[in-house]
């Protein structure tokens, strides 16, 4: 069965073009699971609610984690509680975007 | 989940033209600067009067229309109405505005037809928001500027096409009270309170600003509403003396405002020195002295006070706040178009590797430096100085064009 762990490699190569980190280490990604028969669940949030790139962020994170070889469907559930804020990114990403 | 707002999203072939044609008036509006005599000048002059059309419906509208055509659906959370109408509005402002500046500079029978003709795009563009405000369930804040915002300019145009009627010797009216509600509901009414509204979605998300209080824009818009329908019955009925209690509320308003950018500064993740960043800078430090002069006027009543006040509220505020966001958006636009396919298939640029650092540098330089300037001189009277400030005023408007054209451009 795929792993958390590896659910959420997968998602890490989604880049967020706006502020050039991936979604992983911006905090976006809450959790992930998948089942034996290979669907993958991903709750994740956005930074804000007006994000107007929200419909293709979700596809390309669909996307990304329909690319592991045991998982056969993809489905994204983004939420809006908690809501993100910067204390949820890495270390990396906080000091990059401290200026 | 959350609905999907950029289904309804234009094609950037219709909003680019509102862009380019913008920043073609931003560069028209600098250089024929050097038509004003600042050491003679008053706010009611025909070629102030031009400039000011030239710069608020050549380049402010302009880019807010362009700006409302891709905003509207992520703010609103529906798809437009009419998203076809954009392809109309541009060209009837264009051709509006032009003539509208002819007959300011040169030939006032020019004045009622160009002004109908911007009255009629503004009118498509009015309209396309209410039919789009109908499918709404739920109004928050945002939203409620629209409304708000878009009645006053639905109001204000009319007011400008009795002027313009006036102006051209075709009716009789008070040309001066009318100019006041005029200027009120569409700068005041329409563009501030439009400025309050999408500050609160742009500036959060570009800065990531989180947990902060939106209580004092909300009272900025109370007050700023307050201060336009005072101003405007006013104008209308002759109560000179209440038209004062009318700037005093909308001068309060904007320091509320700029309170609200205070928090949101405060509260933001990305501490960046960029081009957005520092043209944000300008923009609203330009905002404060020109609340302060404007004060000021108010008690001494001296004109080039309030020259030099709107012209820093006009070039420093609301135009650093545009040509500012310019870098943000028009990189999404191009990037939403051109590089978005590609993502997964081939290495794509972030949005910052599309901004010319160096235009837009030189772009922010040159023109802070003519703002100032020209500020200066039109307190001063001095035309030497404010014309030195339009040398460098024009040279940035030519930054910023070629800026543009890059980010369009970008492969």
């Amino acid at each position: 069965m795929v792993t958390k762990e590896e659910i959420f490699s997968a998602v890490s190569t989604v880049i967020d073009p706006e502020v050039g980190f991936n979604l992983v280490e911006m905090g976006l990604i809450y959790d992930a699971e998948a089942n034996e028969e290979g669907s993958a669940i991903v709750t994740m949030t956005l930074s804000t609610r007006a994000c107007p790139l929200h419909q293709m962020i979700v596809q390309w994170v669909k996307e990304a984690v329909e690319k592991i070889e045991a998982i056969s469907s993809c489905e994204v559930n983004l939420v809006w509680e908690p809501a993100w804020n910067i204390t949820m990114a890495d270390d990396n990403v906080k000091k990059a975007l401290g200026g | 989940m959350f609905a999907i707002s950029q289904d309804f999203a234009p094609p950037f072939k219709l909003i680019a033209p509102f862009f380019i044609i913008g920043v073609l008036f931003y560069v028209v509006t600098a250089v024929s600067g050097l038509a004003l005599d600042a050491s003679t000048m008053s706010y009611l002059d025909s070629a102030v009067l031009g400039w000011v059309h030239l710069f608020l419906l050549g380049f402010v509208m302009m880019v807010i229309f362009g700006a409302m055509a891709q905003l509207v659906p992520v703010v609103l959370e529906v798809g437009h109405f009419g998203v076809e109408f954009f392809y109309v509005i541009w060209p009837l402002l264009l051709v509006g505005t032009l003539m509208m500046a002819g007959g300011f500079f040169a030939a006032p029978a020019l004045l009622p037809y160009g002004g109908t003709i911007v009255l009629i795009s503004m009118m498509i563009f009015v309209l396309d928001i209410f039919l789009t405000l109908k499918k709404v369930e739920k109004f928050n804040f945002v939203m409620t500027t629209v409304v708000v915002a878009n009645s006053f300019l639905f109001l204000g145009v009319i007011v400008g096409i009795i002027l313009a009627l006036g102006y051209a010797g075709q009716i009789d009216v008070d040309i001066t009270a009318l100019l006041n509600g005029h200027v009120y509901l569409v700068v005041g009414g329409y563009i501030m309170i439009t400025i309050m509204g999408l500050s609160m979605i742009l500036l959060p998300m570009f800065g990531l600003s989180h947990s902060f209080s939106w209580r004092p824009v909300e009272i900025a818009l109370a007050v700023m509403s307050a201060g336009v329908i005072v101003v405007v019955f006013s104008s209308f009925t002759g109560f000179t003396s209440i038209a004062y209690l009318g700037y005093l509320l909308s001068i309060v308003s904007l320091f509320i405002y700029f309170y609200q950018i205070a928090i949101l500064y405060k509260t933001r993740a990305r501490k960046e020195h960029d081009i957005y960043a520092i043209s944000l800078y300008f923009s609203f430090g330009s905002l404060i002295v020109s609340l302060l002069m404007g004060t000021l006027y108010l008690i001494n009543g001296s004109e080039p006070l309030l020259l030099s006040a709107g012209w820093l509220m006009f070039t420093g505020f609301i135009g650093f706040l545009i040509t500012g966001h310019l870098y943000k958006i028009v990189p999404f636009l191009v990037w939403f178009e051109r590089f978005s396919p590609l993502v997964g298939k081939e290495k794509v640029p972030m949005l910052a590797d599309m901004v010319p650092t160096k235009s837009a540098n030189a772009q922010f330089i040159f023109t802070v430096i003519g703002v100032t300037l020209s500020a200066v001189g039109l307190l001063s009277s001095s035309d030497a100085l404010f014309k030195g400030g339009i040398s460098f005023l024009s040279i940035g408007s030519l930054f910023l064009l070629q800026s543009l054209m890059y980010m369009i451009r970008f492969r």
